[in-house]
């Protein structure tokens, strides 16, 4: 059977969270390169996931997906968009059974056939009873999952609900944990498995009675939520890594993919031919703060070193398999080559140098703050009691160079001349664009 | 691992919820495993919680997706976790009032007897922890840098007043709300990814006007994030324009004018 992708999810809820209200029903469908019909029936089963999850916000019945998304920007740190990864489908009994299995095991220790009896009793009335062989592959599956663990070596085996881990804690340390996961998972990556835990020990947080409020007092400024609809890829890509495989994706350029406004959009999924087929060596992956993106980086046996945005591969699949001293070679290569990259580019390195103005109101200086921060492997010599400087040998202009312009008239470029000059033009211009007010 | 495991759909999800039962899976307490290592576990537990939680999960893999991860244009990490973290939720959480010492910008210090918290804030730029709270004192909503808290302690406050206190929170940060509307100059709309990007750590809505292809991105802050959204502007540079938010603009144009008179006529 073919691996279910989420990759149609994917781009959908990309769209929804970067773009969300800009298009009609229409205009989105074309964008992505599908039917309305298969709009339509997407968003019905995103706001159905939705709808399921969130059980406060179901009485707005016209709440539309993108509102939603933006709902309680300011007042929660859940993580709106980990519901695709509850997107795998599955037949209703199933979610009963399961239920029910994992619901026996919480407290007692029970036999498969001890299940299999409590659960045809429980069962609705409508369904079919389900047969112990049924349940012992149930019982396979939540213990290779990890939920559930076998307690005796001898048959018949006996099952419970592997909870240790929370049953073992006081409320003041169940507290402390939540914290953590919170924190970490919204600080540091990877995070979906954090947030899928941020979940279970706010649920084990409310079955001890401890308020629901006591969930809700971090939040986090300045998120990029979208962040973790990329880590759906990233734990094949690892797993080819491993194993030393290349990889088969299907591409589709995030930036022509976005280009709206040409005539000749939009090669998203579905329109398959318009998106490149593929196949590479992946060595690393990058992300990049900047932005809250990833890229894939990769060997490519007609280019070499390439980088892919996350966002474009769809129908990612193991290929076949290289040698070590292949792998070793490709890695130590692009390590090389990212050695100045301020991301990812890997072209010629130029010397730039800055000269930095510091605050002229007393208190503290964020400007030097902020390059000793950010300015990653710059150098900073003192010049005077007004500047500093501020010198870089980096892969290329073009992504250090929005970085400098943030700080707007605290940064003057002296080195290279044609970069200064780019910068007083533009500087002219953007000054134009506000002159006529 | 696969994070779409059917153990994970939302159905199972609520029902189990309904149930008032749990399903911790390996992939969940691997994460915590692998994420224990980071040196914030040492000020987020006690030393006997960490060992704890240690020894329950020393039979987990850890994960080793790290391995193969290059974060890049990050910020240093100042601070994940702050050793105030842990008083100052219960604090709130109880409903408590708060006495605070802080050092404040020009030197010396302040005491204020009795505050109210509202949330700990975390900025993910600057990799720093705020407090921010109501000083009944001087009747305003403070945001304050948990590494400038000299101490903080609970007091009291009478259980009457905590929800008058709660909504005129609420009240203040209502008053703080600012919107402000950026366009995309249409010669970049090739970078419409990058650029909305840009502004996705923002509540924000995005209107596209397909006659004349012009992207509107209506961006909702705080008040006090104005400076932020002025340097993911410039960030930016010539691809967008503020055409709303008198403000900004001027803070832009001023931004320009003093940008072009540092390299002067060359």
């Amino acid at each position: 059977m073919a691996k279910e992708s989420f990759d149609k999810e994917i781009q959908f809820l990309r769209m929804l969270s970067l773009a969300g209200g800009a298009y009609s029903r229409q205009q989105f469908a074309e964008r992505l390169g599908i039917s309305v019909h298969t709009y339509d029936k997407t968003l019905r089963n995103l706001k159905e996931m939705v709808t399921v999850l969130q059980q406060d916000l179901t009485t707005e019945q016209g709440t539309e997906l993108s509102e939603w998304l933006r709902y309680n920007y300011y007042e929660s740190a859940d993580p709106l968009l980990l519901f695709l990864f509850r997107a795998k489908s599955l037949k209703e009994t199933e979610s009963i059974r399961l239920t029910l299995l994992l619901t026996a095991l919480q407290s007692e220790e029970l036999t498969a056939k001890e299940l299999h009896d409590g659960c045809c009793d429980q069962m609705p009335a409508d369904s079919p009873l389900p047969d112990e062989k049924t349940i012992r592959g149930d019982l396979k599956y939540l213990e290779e999952v990890g939920v559930i663990v076998r307690v005796n070596e001898k048959r018949p085996y006996r099952y419970k609900a592997a909870n240790e881990l929370l049953d073992q804690l006081t409320d003041d340390e169940l507290l402390d944990l939540f914290d953590y996961v919170d924190v970490i998972a919204n600080t540091q990556i990877p995070s979906v498995q954090g947030y899928l835990l941020r979940d279970t020990l706010k649920k084990a947080l409310r079955i001890r009675d401890i308020l629901p409020e006591a969930t809700e007092t971090h939040r986090y400024k300045y998120h990029y939520h979208s962040r973790i609809l990329d880590e759906a890829h990233l734990y094949t890509i690892f797993g080819a890594i491993k194993q030393r495989r290349t990889i088969k994706f299907l591409y589709l350029s995030p930036k022509k993919g976005m280009n709206y406004t040409s005539q000749n959009t939009n090669p998203l999924f579905e329109r398959e031919s318009a998106g490149i087929t593929d196949s590479l060596l992946p060595l690393r992956v990058v992300y990049d703060h900047q932005y809250g993106r990833w890229y894939l980086i990769g060997y490519h046996s007609r280019t070499g070193i390439k980088k892919l945005r996350m966002d474009g591969l769809t129908q990612v699949e193991e290929g076949e398999p290289v040698e070590e001293e292949e792998f070793a070679q490709r890695l130590q290569q692009l390590e090389a080559q990212l050695e100045y990259s301020w991301v990812t580019d890997t072209n010629r390195a130029v010397k730039v140098a800055v000269r930095f103005y510091n605050p002229s109101r007393s208190g503290a200086n964020f400007i030097r703050e902020r390059v000793e921060a950010q300015g990653q492997w710059g150098t900073i010599t003192e010049e005077s009691d007004t500047t500093f400087l501020y010198e870089i040998t980096v892969n290329e202009i073009f992504e250090i160079k929005p970085w400098l312009r943030s700080f707007g008239s605290s940064c003057e470029i002296l080195e290279p001349r044609w970069l200064r000059k780019q910068f007083m033009e533009e500087w002219k211009e953007i000054k134009s664009y506000y002159e006529s007010l | 691992m696969n994070p779409f495991e059917k153990i994970f759909n939302f159905q199972i999800i609520s029902r189990l919820e309904e149930a008032g039962s749990l399903a911790l899976t390996s992939q969940e307490r691997s994460w915590l495993k692998t994420m224990l290592g980071h040196p914030a576990a040492a000020e987020a537990f006690s030393t006997e919680t960490l060992r704890k939680l240690n020894s329950l999960l020393e039979p987990e893999a850890s994960i080793e997706v790290g391995e193969i991860i290059i974060e890049k244009a990050r910020s240093k990490e100042r601070q994940v976790y702050h050793p105030l973290l842990r008083p100052l939720r219960r604090i709130i959480m109880q409903n408590q009032g708060i006495q605070l010492t802080y050092a404040i910008k020009h030197g010396g210090e302040r005491i204020d007897p009795s505050g109210f918290p509202h949330k700990l804030e975390y900025n993910m730029y600057k990799r720093e922890w705020y407090l921010q709270w109501y000083s009944t004192r001087q009747r305003s909503l403070m945001s304050t840098k948990l590494r400038n808290i000299v101490s903080a302690n609970p007091a009291p406050i009478p259980a009457h007043r905590i929800e008058g206190l709660k909504a005129r929170i609420s009240r203040l940060l209502d008053g703080l709300r600012e919107s402000a509307c950026i366009q995309v100059i249409p010669v970049y709309n090739a970078e419409l990814s990058r650029i909305l990007s840009t502004f996705s750590c923002f509540d924000k809505s995005v209107a596209f006007d397909e006659a004349t292809g012009i992207y509107r991105i209506t961006v909702h802050y705080m008040r006090d994030d104005s400076e932020f959204l002025l340097s993911r502007i410039r960030f930016l540079g010539l691809r967008v324009k503020i055409t709303e938010g008198e403000q900004l603009k001027q803070r832009m144009l001023k931004s320009a004018e003093m940008a072009v008179g540092r390299y002067g006529e060359e």
